[in-house]
């Protein structure tokens, strides 16, 4: 057969496979025209997961008749007005979408521009255009998808559940509706409201109202366990939300990462995201992150990936340093706070009794908190008798009312020390409530940040090798890493290029010892590939300050006096990160005055 | 060995006419073939009969015979053996019930039923222990030797003595795993060398090519084997009989014979690692030096402890320190001619290095701070050492 021009309507059919891949995307597609459009307010109905029916009204600019008729054609935009794709000031810019959908399904549109008496209709399906006809219609635009993929059946079949299919869908909005809080949100499922985001209040300054929209969406544990990021670095600025690493879950779905308003997945930004919380989750856990990158357009390649989910930076180890830098800033900025979760946990525990159910989600989001074992005798009670070596100054003498927590003084967050329970638990009063700390790993991430203060202080030993290690390995890996390898000579491995499918290792650190170093150099090369990030090598220094840490911190079962477990409370308190162990568990769990009072039900 | 009279004698001596092996023994004897042998058993074996020893009674020598597949010893004792015979029983066990039993007392072993059980009885106590088919017992396959020499036992304990601190760990690097023994000539004398390294530091010790020992192939003695050749020959002043093809050594001596299976690798080429034209020249009294870097060490809280060395003229500056204990620094008189060097080494190198000189002074030559460092023995020019410097 001859090599023909393919007919429009096949071409777009083409294109709509890789733009209109499932009705979620179409959603999105549609929503980001409404938005695009100047929209304050964007409905969203969809039936049978979108399949059936997506219809998004807006009330944006609208279009004219003459707009309408275009618009549905291949390529025709209203947003590259210079024919510079340098200039993308819009989220969409390839004129695709309309033309993709109206290939595959049975597309309607209504529109009326603000000036304009009346609206005008138009019909597109299966590529077939009727219209434009004068319709009755309130400013924006109303579009209707109907019978989704009817033109193109084999991605009919390749579709999940309608359950599925929503959900997707949901996410796509939801991810939207983050960048945008000032237009408001609604999605209706199968006559079911399922998303209800208000406008954001229009006072205020930018943070309150992300934050008010990111707590509707994630629910109100994020916005009272996350921190404010805000950095700026040569025109690039970053700003959102840095969930606490106490407040972790197991995968990595609550991390939402924008780019000029565009929500993207980009390995840049996840590798960066991991490696800034490397030191307080384990590799399993991870953290919820909300982040906007505001980066000059002429800096960033949106033009990627059909769906637009990816983006080339053309400084992404910039990039990437200023997210670290700034989530770690955030981080240490919380200090020692834990998840306000662990409590919640700690008291739902406490509840049964009640017959109360526990906050929502506390359980199963707080990281496997376990509630403090007491024996069933009640004898690990009687017989740590903290109140017999008790000897603190401030402490009250028996009988007497406790004493009431030091006011005048400096603010001490985690309180008083008022007891040590089962030689592992230090039990404290603060200002509005109780703290109980467990001992042991508290002391261990101390002991862990000393330790990483010193390396950073002193830098990594490097030990030389007698004879250096030569790692074969595929030529991009091996470029990769030459590539970065003044970073890696900063944490002790110096390696340099022996041949184009090699390295040579020559200095290693010194407190790896005697280790697998070719095992080392192929984790790395697979971490730099994959998230672009020396994670091994982080992880293996930090396993060994980590083993080290907890060799030298004190154990749980050596019992402490109150001068020391206040000065343990005292350094927690100044010690940045204290709240979590090197793993992401809390060092200690708050509970609330309140909280206390509610358990007994005087409230 | 002097073995009392049976005291049991009779009705009972050979009266089993299901029995296979009889066989009494000196309990001291046995503890300490038993302990030799058993040495090699691992404790945790995926294959039943590796946990056990081959027990052989034959014509008054009680052969035992333990192996992990790799090594194998045999160590023969005598015994008075009433009928001989063949069993397995569990190494450790046995070794554990023997090691309690009193201080001279008779052991005898016998062989029950049709080898399923040996009961051992001493005294009063008696055990039974479940055996396994002597006919499963592996045997290490036998094969030529194409090399045989003899060595003292004096000279192959300085052999390895100097050398196993250097043998690697590290197995991804299993060609370093061991001691790497071969004939070489060294300034016109044909000598036998041996070589260990984990690639941050290296031992090389020589002696004098035994005879027989010409043309022998370069072989890898894993490290297994290196320990216990070592623990056996602690005490022997014998000279070793050492066998040697391309894949086993057998060293030979009392009535112990070690087998071990060679490391399948090529050992790199060391002799480009050992700098020639090192010209920074120190001399320190090992003693002074060695318990100098040991206090200047103790202050650093890393796992590298690494210290730095300040060589001036005629004087070392030994300094160490960590950001949280602080610093030391000590000063030892040396003889050192050169410019002005300073160099880092991890100090636990340092000290085994200096811990296997057994001269007085020890004698370093360096090139620079990044360059490997010679060291040796001023009296004793067998033994030389490089280490590589640490980055401080």
């Amino acid at each position: 057969m001859p090599i023909r021009l393919l007919p429009p309507n096949l071409v777009n059919q083409i294109a709509a496979g890789e733009v209109v891949e499932r009705p979620a995307s179409a959603v999105k597609e549609l929503v980001e025209n409404a938005i695009d459009a100047g929209a304050t307010r964007i409905d969203i109905t969809l039936n049978d997961g979108g399949r059936a029916l997506i219809v998004v009204t807006d009330n944006g600019c609208g279009m004219t008749p003459q707009e309408l008729t275009v618009a549905v054609d291949r390529h025709a935009t209203s947003k590259l007005p210079s024919d510079d794709l340098t200039e993308i000031g819009w989220l969409g810019f390839r004129g695709e979408a309309l033309p993709a959908i109206g290939s595959v399904a049975r597309l309607s549109i209504t529109s009326r521009t603000p000036d304009a008496d009346a609206g005008w209709h138009m019909m597109v399906a299966g590529g077939r255009k009727d219209g434009p006809v004068p319709a009755p219609h309130p400013r924006g635009t109303r579009i209707e998808v109907r019978d989704l993929f009817f033109a193109t059946p084999a991605r009919l079949k390749f579709l999940k559940g309608a359950g599925t299919e929503l959900s997707y869908a949901i996410d796509n909005v939801e991810r939207l509706a983050m960048a945008y809080p000032e237009i408001a949100f609604t999605l209706t499922a199968d006559g079911r409201s399922r998303l209800n985001l208000p406008a954001g209040g229009t006072q205020g300054d930018l943070f309150d109202i992300h934050l008010e929209r990111l707590s509707a969406i994630l629910g109100r544990e994020f916005a009272a366990n996350s921190v404010p990021v805000a950095a700026e670095r040569e025109g690039i600025r970053l700003y959102g939300y840095a969930g606490l690493p106490t407040f972790n879950r197991g995968n990595a779905f609550a991390q939402y990462l924008f780019v000029n308003g565009r929500p993207v997945r980009d390995r840049v930004l996840t590798g960066a995201v991991r490696a800034a919380y490397a030191d307080f989750l384990a590799a399993s856990r991870h953290p919820y992150v909300v982040l906007f990158l505001e980066v000059p357009r002429t800096d960033v390649d949106v033009n990627v990936h059909p769906a637009k989910a990816e983006v080339r930076f053309r400084d992404a180890s910039l990039v990437r340093g200023l997210i670290i830098g700034a989530l770690r800033h955030a981080l240490a900025e919380a200090g020692h706070r834990a998840s306000t979760t662990t409590g919640a946990a700690a008291l739902a525990a406490l509840r049964p009794y009640l017959n109360t159910a526990p906050p929502q989600g506390a359980l199963d989001m707080a990281y496997t908190m376990q509630a403090p074992m007491v024996d069933g005798t009640g004898e690990g009670l009687a017989e740590s008798a903290p109140v017999s070596m008790y000897d603190l100054p401030q402490s009250a003498p028996e009988g007497a009312a406790p004493e009431a927590y030091p006011t005048d003084g400096a603010v001490q967050p985690l309180g008083v020390a008022r007891a040590q329970l089962h030689e592992t638990y230090i039990v404290a009063q603060t200002a509005d409530g109780i703290v109980i700390v467990d001992q042991h790993a508290a002391h261990e991430r101390l002991v862990y940040e000393r330790m990483k203060a010193a390396l950073a202080d002193g830098g990594v030993k490097r030990q030389m090798l007698l004879i250096p290690e030569v790692v074969e390995l595929d030529e991009a890996s091996a470029q990769r890493l030459v590539g970065r390898a003044a970073e890696l000579a900063e944490l002790g491995l110096l390696v340099e290029a022996f041949g184009p499918g090699a390295i040579a290792v020559r200095e290693v650190p010194a407190m790896l010892g005697d280790g697998d170093v070719s095992g080392l150099v192929r984790d790395l090369a697979n971490d730099l590939s994959a998230v672009d990030e020396a994670l091994s090598l982080k992880d293996r220094l930090a396993d060994v300050s980590g083993t080290m840490a907890c060799h030298g911190a004190i154990r749980a079962g050596r019992r402490l006096n109150g001068a020391e477990m206040n000065a343990l409370l005292r350094q927690m308190e100044s010690t940045p990160h204290a709240g979590q162990c090197n793993h992401g568990r809390p060092t200690y769990v708050e509970l609330k005055l309140k909280d206390i009072e509610r358990l007994f039900g005087r409230r | 060995m002097w073995l009392r009279p049976l005291a049991k004698k009779g009705p009972f001596w050979g009266s089993d006419p299901n029995s296979r092996m009889k066989l009494v023994i000196e309990r001291a004897a046995l503890l300490k073939s038993l302990g030799h042998v058993q040495s090699v058993v691992e404790r945790r074996n995926t294959i039943p009969i590796l946990s056990n020893v081959r027990i052989d009674a034959h014509k008054g020598s009680l052969a035992l015979n333990a192996t992990d597949m790799d090594i194998e010893i045999v160590e023969s004792t005598a015994a008075e053996v009433g009928k001989g015979g063949a069993t397995t029983a569990p190494a450790h066990t046995l070794y554990d019930i023997v090691r309690k039993l009193p201080d001279g007392s008779q052991v005898e072993l016998v062989a029950t039923g049709d080898g399923g059980q040996i009961a051992l009885s001493a005294g009063r106590s008696k055990f039974t222990l479940s055996c396994l088919p002597v006919e499963d017992f592996p045997a290490m396959a036998g094969g030529d030797f194409s090399h045989s020499f003899k060595l003292g036992a004096a000279d192959l304990r300085g052999l390895i003595d100097r050398t196993r601190f250097a043998i690697s760990t590290e197995e991804t690097r299993y060609y370093l795993n061991g001691i790497y023994l071969h004939g070489t000539k060294s300034e016109g004398v044909d000598v036998l060398r041996a070589v260990a390294t984990d690639g941050h530091r290296l031992a090389r010790v020589e002696l004098p090519l035994p005879d027989g020992a010409a043309g022998m192939p370069g072989i890898i003695v894993p490290r297994k084997a290196v320990l216990e050749v070592r623990k056996l020959i602690d005490e022997t002043e014998d000279e070793i009989a050492i066998s040697l093809s391309d894949s086993k050594i057998k060293f030979a001596f009392d009535n112990v014979v070690l087998t071990s299976k060679l490391i399948d690798g090529t050992f790199p080429d060391y002799e480009r690692v050992i700098p020639t034209g090192n010209d920074k020249v120190l001399e320190a009294d090992r003693k002074l030096l060695h318990d100098a870097v040991d206090r200047v060490s103790a202050i650093s809280s890393e796992k590298s402890r690494s210290i730095k060395i300040a060589c001036e003229k005629g004087l070392l500056t030994l300094s160490a320190s960590s950001p949280e204990a602080g610093s030391a620094t000590e000063e030892i008189e040396a003889s050192y001619a050169a410019g002005h060097l300073e160099i880092g080494f991890n100090s636990r190198y340092l000290l085994e290095i200096l811990g296997q000189i057994e001269g007085d002074a020890a004698r370093f030559t360096m090139a620079d701070a990044a360059s490997p460092t010679v060291i040796r023995d001023v009296a004793d020019a067998s033994a030389v050492y490089v280490l590589m410097p640490m980055r401080v």
